[in-house]
């Protein structure tokens, strides 16, 4: 058994930083990116075969409203000019109405809402090059009158749009301590063979409540999770997202070791 | 999939963030407290995004900057398809509208 692929993410502010870690993979914001004008830095990662996945956050697939067809090509050309291999957005919605809120925001998990996720789903997936992976997100409302459970929601999804799955376990993480999933019945209720990789972040918590900054250093608990989960299935790969108050090489190589030492 | 279905899912969505951006009425069901929670986490961000892309201003604002963007998000959500550069350049004009900036155009002589 190989063990697990460790990528970071890749942002224009840490791009050098990002070449000297030698990540296994690397993934990039892709609203971010014009696919006429890829980064020298990710030509350069392209070149010495490190594999490029392209992350988006505004696809809103969870959304009522109809499906930007735009965003979705956007995300397909972005996708074959790095030449991925896999994309991903969120099980998540973004706005409705006249307002943007600016963020992930979660989904009822009602029969209503899963049928509206396979339908935009399976319509991205039409226009898109490679496969699709989603991911969990960190809640911190929770919708009364919930039809589904987590677990049942994402495994039900993945059924119905044969899509992949990014598990998020700083989200897993926030959700435990937020709203309170229960992590070990959402592991071992969810399909963990449909697993595409993991996300690690950074977090805090304020005045009782975790956020999920990736702002901050991973916490402990959460490399606690992905020990866990490695130890119930076999993990293709794992990826540290930073986006904010980027720390220095050290600092990030050392949480690159974390996570391969929660690996072992 | 039936068209009342996406009709009843974007009535209880567009509720959910007219709540968390604009201050409409808490929708049944929900806790006030992770509602709460919510809201200022999305306005934290809207801010911290903006300090991001005019630190300048933020510089100019000093101790007032939180509090002054925090009234401006109040009365303007972001609209649909808008963006930090679009958000960052409505504050500007709300803080001149407002006369929290003085225009500080170079001066000869």
């Amino acid at each position: 058994m190989r063990p697990p692929r460790v990528g970071i993410g890749w942002r224009p502010e840490i791009d050098l930083s990002v070449e000297r870690l030698r990540p296994d993979f690397v993934e990039i914001p892709a609203e971010d990116v014009d696919p006429r004008r890829i980064p020298e830095s990710l030509r350069l990662l392209r070149g010495s075969g490190t594999p490029v996945l392209p992350h988006a956050v505004s696809l809103s697939l969870g959304g009522a409203e109809p499906l930007r067809l735009d965003r979705v090509r956007h995300l397909a050309e972005v996708a074959e000019a790095v030449e991925a291999p896999l994309v991903s957005d969120h099980v998540a919605y973004t706005g409705a109405g006249r307002w943007d809120a600016g963020h992930l925001l979660p989904l009822p998990r009602t029969r209503d809402a899963l049928d509206v996720l396979v339908e935009n789903v399976l319509v991205a997936q039409e226009a898109l090059p490679v496969p699709l992976a989603l991911e969990n997100i960190a809640a911190l409302v929770e919708w009364p009158g919930a039809e589904l459970g987590e677990a049942e929601f994402l495994a039900r999804l993945v059924e119905r749009t044969g899509c992949r799955l990014i598990l998020d376990v700083a989200n897993l993480h926030g959700n435990a301590h937020n709203p309170g999933t229960d992590p070990q019945e959402f592991l071992a209720a969810l399909p963990l063979e449909r697993i595409a990789y993991v996300h690690v972040g950074g977090g805090i918590v304020r005045d009782g409540v975790y956020y999920d900054t990736h702002a901050h250093p991973v916490v402990p608990e959460v490399l606690e999770l992905l020990a866990d989960l490695n130890s119930r299935t076999e993990l293709p790969g794992v990826l540290l997202e930073r986006d904010d108050r980027f720390p220095a090489d050290a600092e990030l190589a050392a949480e690159l070791a974390a996570i391969r030492e929660a690996l072992r | 999939m039936r068209r009342d279905q996406r009709q009843r899912l974007a009535a209880q969505q567009a509720e959910l963030v007219a709540a968390l951006v604009r201050g409409g009425e808490e929708p049944a069901g929900f806790d006030g407290e992770q509602l709460r929670v919510q809201r200022e986490m999305l306005v934290g961000k809207r801010r911290r995004l903006v300090e991001r892309l005019r630190p300048d201003l933020a510089e100019r604002l000093g101790d007032r900057f939180r509090g002054l963007f925090d009234s401006y998000a109040a009365e303007h959500p972001r609209p649909r398809g808008s963006g930090v550069r679009d958000d960052a350049g409505a504050f500007t004009r709300w803080l001149r509208h407002h006369g929290h900036l003085r225009r500080r155009w170079f001066r000869r002589g």
